[in-house]
C-alpha cells in the first residue's frame, strides 16, 4: 500500500483551537455545583492538550496531575464517529471519536477542538484499513465482484423459474 | 414553501445542521443512500407519545397530592405554583419535541459505498459514524413486534470490540452502526453481505492473509454452481410437464 505523506496542515496541528476553552467554560458552568471541580480539570486539560500527527498514527497527551498519553495507529482504526451538540456547532467544534478493536464501548481517543473536524475525519478515514485499494490479500477484486454479481443474477433467474412453475 | 418547511429551514440554520451528509470515499457509481422507512416516524411517535403520557401521569399524581387535607395553605399554594409551572413547561415542550422528532426522522441517512458505510443521524446531537467494510465483523437484523407490524427493522453493523448492545434507536456502543427503522432491511442486508464478501481477512489488523484460492476462482466456481443449479431446475421442470 502506498503511503501518501501527511498533509502539512495536519502535521502542523499541535494544540486544540481556542473555542474549545470557551466550550469547556460553558460545560463547567452547566455543571453548576460541581463547577469548582470541573473547571480546573477542564482548564488544565485544555492547556496541557497536545496533538502530534505523524506518518503512522496520532499522539495525544494531556493532564497535569495525572498525565495521560494516548497513541493510536491509523491502520488500527475501526470506526470513526463525528459528534457534535448544538453548542459545539455554534462554536465550530465537533468531537472525533476514534474506535479501535478494544473491549470498551467508549472511544479510545477523542479528538477535540480540531480546526476543520470534517476535513480531519476525512483524512483519518482515508488512512483507515479498507478505505483505499490494497494490493494484496483482502483487497477488493473487481473480477471476483463481477462474477459474484453474475452468480447473484443466476440465482434470481432460478428463483423466477421456480416461482413460475408453482 | 410551506410554513413547516420554512420553520425547518430556520431551525436547521440556527442549529448549524448540515442539510446533507458527506458521502465517504469510494467508487461513485456504488454509492447507495437509504433513509428511514415511512413508518419509522409512526414508531417514534409511539415512543414519544408513551413518554409524554408518562410525564402527564406524573403531573397528575403530583396535582393529586395538593388535595391532602391537612396541608398548610402556604405549602399548598407553593405546591400548586410549582405544579402550574411544570404543566406550562410540559405543554410548551410538546410541539417542540414533536417537531424535533419529525426532524430526527427526516434527517437520517444511511450511505453505503463499495468500501465503507456512513450513518448520519440526529439534529440537536448530530452524529456521523463511518466504518469500512474491511473492519466489519458482523451484521444483525432485528425488529420488535411493533416494528414488525409497521414493516420496519434495524440493521446493525458491528466492528470488532466490546460494549453494550443497542438501546432503542441509537447504539450505546461505539462499535455498532445502526440502520434504524428501515423498511427494506432485506435489501440492505443483502447489499452489505455482497460488499463484505470480497474481504477475506479477519478484519483485525493484518493486511495480507493468504487466501486458500484466488477470490476470482471461487467466484467463478459459484457462477458454475449457480448455472448448474439453474439447468437442473429447468430440466426438472421439463420432466414434470
Amino acid at each position: 500500500m502506498s503511503v501518501a505523506p501527511i498533509p502539512p496542515h495536519i502535521v502542523a496541528i499541535e494544540r486544540p483551537r481556542e473555542s474549545l476553552m470557551t466550550y469547556y467554560v460553558l460545560t463547567a458552568i452547566a455543571a453548576n455545583v460541581a463547577f469548582p471541580f470541573v473547571f480546573p480539570y477542564l482548564y488544565f486539560r485544555y492547556h496541557t492538550m497536545r496533538y502530534r500527527f505523524d506518518t503512522d498514527g496520532i499522539h495525544m497527551k494531556w493532564g497535569i496531575i495525572f498525565r495521560r498519553e494516548v497513541l493510536l495507529n491509523y491502520s488500527r482504526i475501526q470506526d470513526i464517529h463525528l459528534r457534535s451538540n448544538l453548542i459545539e456547532r455554534w462554536l465550530g467544534l465537533a468531537r472525533i471519536e476514534i474506535q479501535t478493536a478494544s473491549g470498551s464501548a467508549s472511544a479510545n481517543m477523542t479528538l477535540e477542538g480540531m480546526e476543520d473536524p470534517e476535513g480531519m475525519r476525512d483524512f483519518l478515514y482515508s488512512r483507515m484499513r479498507g478505505a483505499r485499494e490494497e494490493k494484496a490479500g483482502g483487497a477488493a477484486d473487481p473480477v471476483a465482484a463481477a462474477l459474484l454479481e453474475i452468480a447473484g443474477e443466476l440465482r434470481e433467474i432460478r428463483a423466477l423459474v421456480e416461482r413460475q412453475r408453482v | 414553501m410551506t410554513i413547516a418547511e420554512w420553520v425547518k429551514d430556520v431551525v436547521l440554520r440556527l442549529a448549524r445542521v448540515p442539510a446533507q451528509p458527506h458521502v465517504p470515499e469510494g467508487a461513485e457509481e456504488s454509492v447507495r443512500m437509504f433513509n428511514a422507512g415511512r413508518n419509522y416516524f409512526t414508531w417514534r411517535m409511539i415512543l414519544w407519545g408513551l413518554g409524554n403520557a408518562a410525564i402527564a401521569l406524573g403531573l397528575l399524581v403530583a396535582f393529586a397530592f395538593s388535595f391532602i387535607p391537612k396541608l398548610p395553605p402556604l405549602v399548598r399554594a407553593i405546591w400548586l405554583a410549582v405544579e402550574a409551572g411544570a404543566v406550562g413547561i410540559f405543554v410548551v415542550s410538546i410541539p417542540i419535541t414533536y417537531f424535533l422528532q419529525r426532524l430526527n426522522y427526516e434527517m437520517r441517512w444511511y450511505i453505503v459505498t463499495d468500501r465503507s458505510l456512513r450513518i448520519r443521524s440526529g439534529v440537536v446531537w448530530l452524529q456521523e459514524i463511518t466504518m469500512t467494510f474491511a473492519n466489519i465483523q458482523g451484521i444483525r437484523v432485528n425488529a420488535n413486534p411493533i416494528e414488525r407490524l409497521l414493516g420496519l427493522a434495524n440493521v446493525e453493523v458491528r466492528s470488532a470490540g466490546g460494549g453494550d448492545s443497542t438501546a432503542h434507536g441509537e447504539p450505546s456502543s461505539g462499535h455498532v452502526g445502526n440502520f434504524a427503522g428501515v423498511d427494506n432491511a432485506e435489501a440492505i442486508r443483502d447489499l452489505l453481505v455482497e460488499r463484505l464478501r470480497v474481504y477475506r481477512d479477519s478484519g483485525l489488523g493484518e493486511k495480507t492473509v493468504e487466501a486458500r484460492e484466488p477470490l476470482s476462482l471461487s467466484a467463478a466456481r459459484e457462477v458454475l454452481h449457480e448455472t448448474r443449479a439453474l439447468r437442473n431446475s429447468l430440466a426438472s421442470g421439463l420432466g414434470s410437464t
